[in-house]
């Protein structure tokens, strides 16, 4: 649960939606509010409405049923008032009445005293019918001074028809109590003289049941009270508590208690609580119209009222708190899709980032500085990479090492990071390798062999290695299944190549060096199949003989910019292409060959042989050929001890132990620079892949011998290896122009 | 090319006069010989009147400093001419030696 809020706080998404959430459990609950005070108020009048109606309708009932009563009471005063004559008949009046009409318990006429002189002071003639039985009696005495009577006296005082207040019968109580109450009214004889009151008593057992039908509420209950407050009907139901009873019985009785009127006006209204339970509830109650001035009063309890309120308002909370958790559902939904989304879009960024960091990392492997060599007027080397995706699975390089250009072109089957780390190792291993080999065959099979070990995910590599010897021009290639290179000389031309397999299918694969000459003036343009692949929508290809076509242009050119050349190609494949994704990397390599034939003013050779005891004639000759040229002191040591070095290592190698053979030495210069060429008919031995010494060991580490070519290379500008027609050549430079 | 072998001071001070190109290398190894048996002293190697120093010569030297120094003496190279000590410096030697 923290951790959710946790994640809620964090993400502003999610922080959003809550405000959501809660902007809307409060809208929804101002509403619901509204709602419940005005249901509220709609169940204040309905209880009103139900509690005055229930009133009013028992009132009717009950006024109903008396008024029975009443008219018997109205119809058989005439037969009394006739029957006054005979004091006897009037009893048997009486008896008929009760006789007839069974919701009448008795009925007496109480004369006033001596209305009769013959029956005495009291004489009240009563007829009941007890246990089924009709008695007659005549009930007036000294103990029975019916004159001291309520119903007696009220008929009287009001001189009209009077109903008494309801009393209990215990004096009959042969099965249960039974409410009774006596309706009474004067007797005016015949000649206007008030004989007495006429009275019959009715049980009141129907008022109870009136009462106690038909409530407004399940628990409401319903009190019949007297004028004077007294209870003359009180609920029967066992569920009703008869402490709320005497409670609410109490509380009408009780002037000091705050009460209200109805809106109606009809009824009083006083609140209440449950002693019992402590239940709130409201009593209703009125006087009934007209005689007898009883008081009908309802009691209903509040949870009752708003018990169809408070239903509504617990459906509506779990409706609501459904609503919210949904709108969370949602609300959390879309923030948790939008944060996928988010960290979707942060990865992708962040493998761009990646991408783009590979990409500039395969960009920095490659020659970037153009002009390549702006010290050299012989040769001239441009590439430019073109990679689909960020980063692509093709590779250039070149350098130049003891006066040959090593160059390479490649493509890797794929594109991507994948093939842009598998061309960055075969670039390594290029490197590394070409550094002491010069042959492109070994170079090639020492790749192969690299790429071959342990290429589970099966990438091959096309590749070209040329290796250009700018004195002679003699270009030497290996060719391992890669795009055939063009030669932009007076016409253009294919350059003569063995396909061979890419690197990494056969480890041991026996591949081979080509040679041709280079003319001078002539370019050689290399490309991957970016190129000659490219496509346009409708997926035709650029092919070769378009490549050549925009090459066409600069045959024969001379000083061509390599610039514009490859910028020309460039621009003829995108506009065939035409907007079209590239679908391969595209990668084109071009060199350019302009050797300046050189003059030299001064030549002059030695031949020796195979024997180190030469050396001091050697260095007589180096001596004496440099003092002529009057090179500076300093220089003229250096020279002296690289070419005793260089020559010294081919009397060593070129001829087998106990052999004899011949090594010339030609000295020539053209005044700006020296030119030594060290020729042998040896064996193929080339001194330019070795010398490289590790000047930083302890003296325990260094080993004793190699440091003679290194000397060489250290001591002369160039250092330049050819085998050509069974010879060794080995060719030593220094510049003497001092700067 | 000469060579002299002398004692002094408990030290071996050996005199290099000439030029130690590779024909007189062997000649010159010969002669140093007593250098590489060395035991338990110090050696200095006078280069005053060495004109010229090739591979060959470097490689004796070489193999003196390491036969002395696996003794825990040490080689001293005296008064070499500029090209002789830019050669040293070029092959990384220079650190190998002590240098008066």
């Amino acid at each position: 649960m923290k951790n959710l809020l946790n994640r809620i706080l964090k993400s502003s998404k999610l922080r959003s939606g809550l405000t959501l959430i809660i902007t809307a459990a409060v809208l929804l609950e101002l509403i619901a509010a509204l709602q419940y005070m005005y249901a509220h108020r709609v169940l204040e009048r309905e209880l009103e409405h139900r509690a005055e109606t229930e009133m009013t309708l028992k009132a009717i009932l009950i006024k109903g049923t008396l008024q029975k009563t009443e008219q018997m009471l109205r119809d058989y005063s005439w037969d009394i008032i006739d029957a006054l004559d005979n004091p006897d008949s009037v009893a048997s009046e009486l008896a008929f009445l009760v006789d007839n009409n069974r919701e009448i318990l008795s009925s007496g006429m109480a004369f006033v005293p001596n209305y009769y002189p013959s029956k005495g002071y009291w004489y009240e003639p009563f007829a009941k019918i007890e246990n089924g039985k009709l008695i007659c009696r005549q009930l007036g005495d000294e103990s029975h001074d019916y004159t001291q009577l309520d119903f007696y006296n009220q008929a009287l005082e009001t001189g009209k028809p009077t109903w008494a207040d309801p009393y209990v019968d215990v004096a009959s109580n042969n099965v249960e109590d039974t409410l009774i109450t006596t309706h009474s009214m004067p007797i005016i004889d015949k000649y206007g003289k008030l004989a007495g009151v006429f009275a019959i008593d009715v049980s009141l057992d129907w008022l109870s049941d009136t009462i106690n039908a038909r409530h407004a509420y399940p628990s409401s209950f319903d009190l019949l009270l007297t004028e004077g407050g007294d209870l003359v009907c009180r609920p029967k139901a066992s569920h009703i508590n008869a402490g709320d009873v005497s409670l609410v019985h109490q509380l009408i009785n009780d002037s000091s208690v705050v009460r209200h009127k109805s809106q109606s006006g009809i009824t009083t209204i006083i609140e209440f609580r449950s002693p019992y339970d402590g239940e709130k509830g409201y009593i209703f109650y009125a006087n009934m119209k007209g005689k007898p001035h009883w008081q009908l009063a309802v009691a209903c309890y509040e949870k009752e009222v708003y018990a169809p309120l408070k239903r509504m308002r617990l459906m509506l909370s779990l409706a609501m708190l459904a609503a919210m958790g949904l709108l969370g559902l949602i609300v959390y939904r879309t923030a948790r899709s939008e944060r996928r989304l988010h960290r979707a879009a942060v990865e992708r960024e962040r493998i761009g980032g990646e991408l783009r960091i590979a990409r500039n990392l395969q960009m920095s492997m490659l020659p970037v500085k153009y002009p390549a060599f702006p010290d050299r007027t012989d040769v001239d080397v441009r590439g430019l990479l073109m990679p689909a995706r960020e980063v692509g699975g093709d590779l250039y390089d070149f350098f130049i090492r003891d006066e040959k250009l090593f160059f390479a072109i490649g493509d890797v089957s794929g594109k991507g990071v994948p093939s842009a780390l598998v061309m960055a190792i075969a670039h390594a291993l290029f490197y590394s390798t070409s550094s002491h080999e010069s042959n492109p065959a070994y170079i090639m099979r020492d790749l192969n062999e690299t790429a071959s070990r342990n290429n589970d995910s099966n990438m091959f590599v096309t590749f070209f290695i040329g290796v250009l010897d700018l004195p002679t021009g003699r270009l030497r290639y290996c060719n391992a299944g890669h795009e055939i290179p063009i030669i932009i000389g007076k016409q253009l031309s294919l350059l003569p190549v063995e396909a061979n397999l890419p690197l990494g299918i056969i480890g041991d694969f026996n591949y081979e060096v080509q040679e041709i000459i280079l003319e001078p003036n002539s370019s050689l343009f290399l490309y991957t199949d970016g190129l000659t692949e490219a496509m346009d929508d409708e997926h035709l290809q650029f092919g070769l003989q378009r490549s050549m076509d925009a090459l066409m242009p600069y045959c024969a050119m001379k000083n061509p910019s390599l610039e514009k050349m490859l910028e020309s190609v460039r621009n003829e494949v995108n506009t065939f292409v035409d907007g079209a994704d590239q679908s391969d990397d595209l990668t084109m390599l071009v060199i350019s060959y302009t050797p300046k034939s050189e003059t030299l003013v001064s030549h002059e050779s030695i031949t020796l042989t195979n024997d180190v005891s030469q050396v001091p004639d050697l260095n007589n000759f180096v001596t004496s050929f440099l003092s002529r040229l009057h090179v500076d002191a300093s220089i003229e040591g250096q020279v002296k001890l690289a070419v005793e070095e260089a020559v010294v290592n081919v009397m060593n190698y070129a001829y087998p132990m106990g052999t004899q053979g011949s090594i010339t030495l030609d000295a020539a210069s053209d005044g700006t620079f020296l030119k030594f060429v060290i020729t042998d008919s040896g064996k193929a031995f080339d001194p330019t892949e070795g010398g490289r010494v590790d000047t930083t060991l302890s003296a325990e580490e260094r080993p004793i011998g190699g440091l003679g070519i290194f000397l060489v290379r250290e001591l002369m500008d160039s250092i330049n290896y050819e085998r050509i027609d069974g010879k060794n050549i080995l060719t030593l430079k220094k510049s003497i122009n001092h700067k | 090319m000469k060579t002299r072998i002398e004692e002094m001071e408990g030290k071996i001070i050996a005199t290099l006069e000439g030029e130690l190109d590779t024909a007189a290398a062997m000649e010159v190894e010969k002669e140093l010989q007593p250098l590489y048996e060395n035991k338990g002293r110090d050696i200095v190697i006078e280069c005053g009147k060495l004109e010229y120093i090739a591979s060959s010569g470097l490689r004796i030297l070489l193999g003196i400093l390491k036969s002395t120094k696996a003794g825990g003496n040490k080689v001293t190279l005296r008064n070499m001419n500029d090209d002789i000590k830019n050669v040293f410096k070029m092959t990384g030697l220079i650190n190998l030696f002590d240098i008066e």
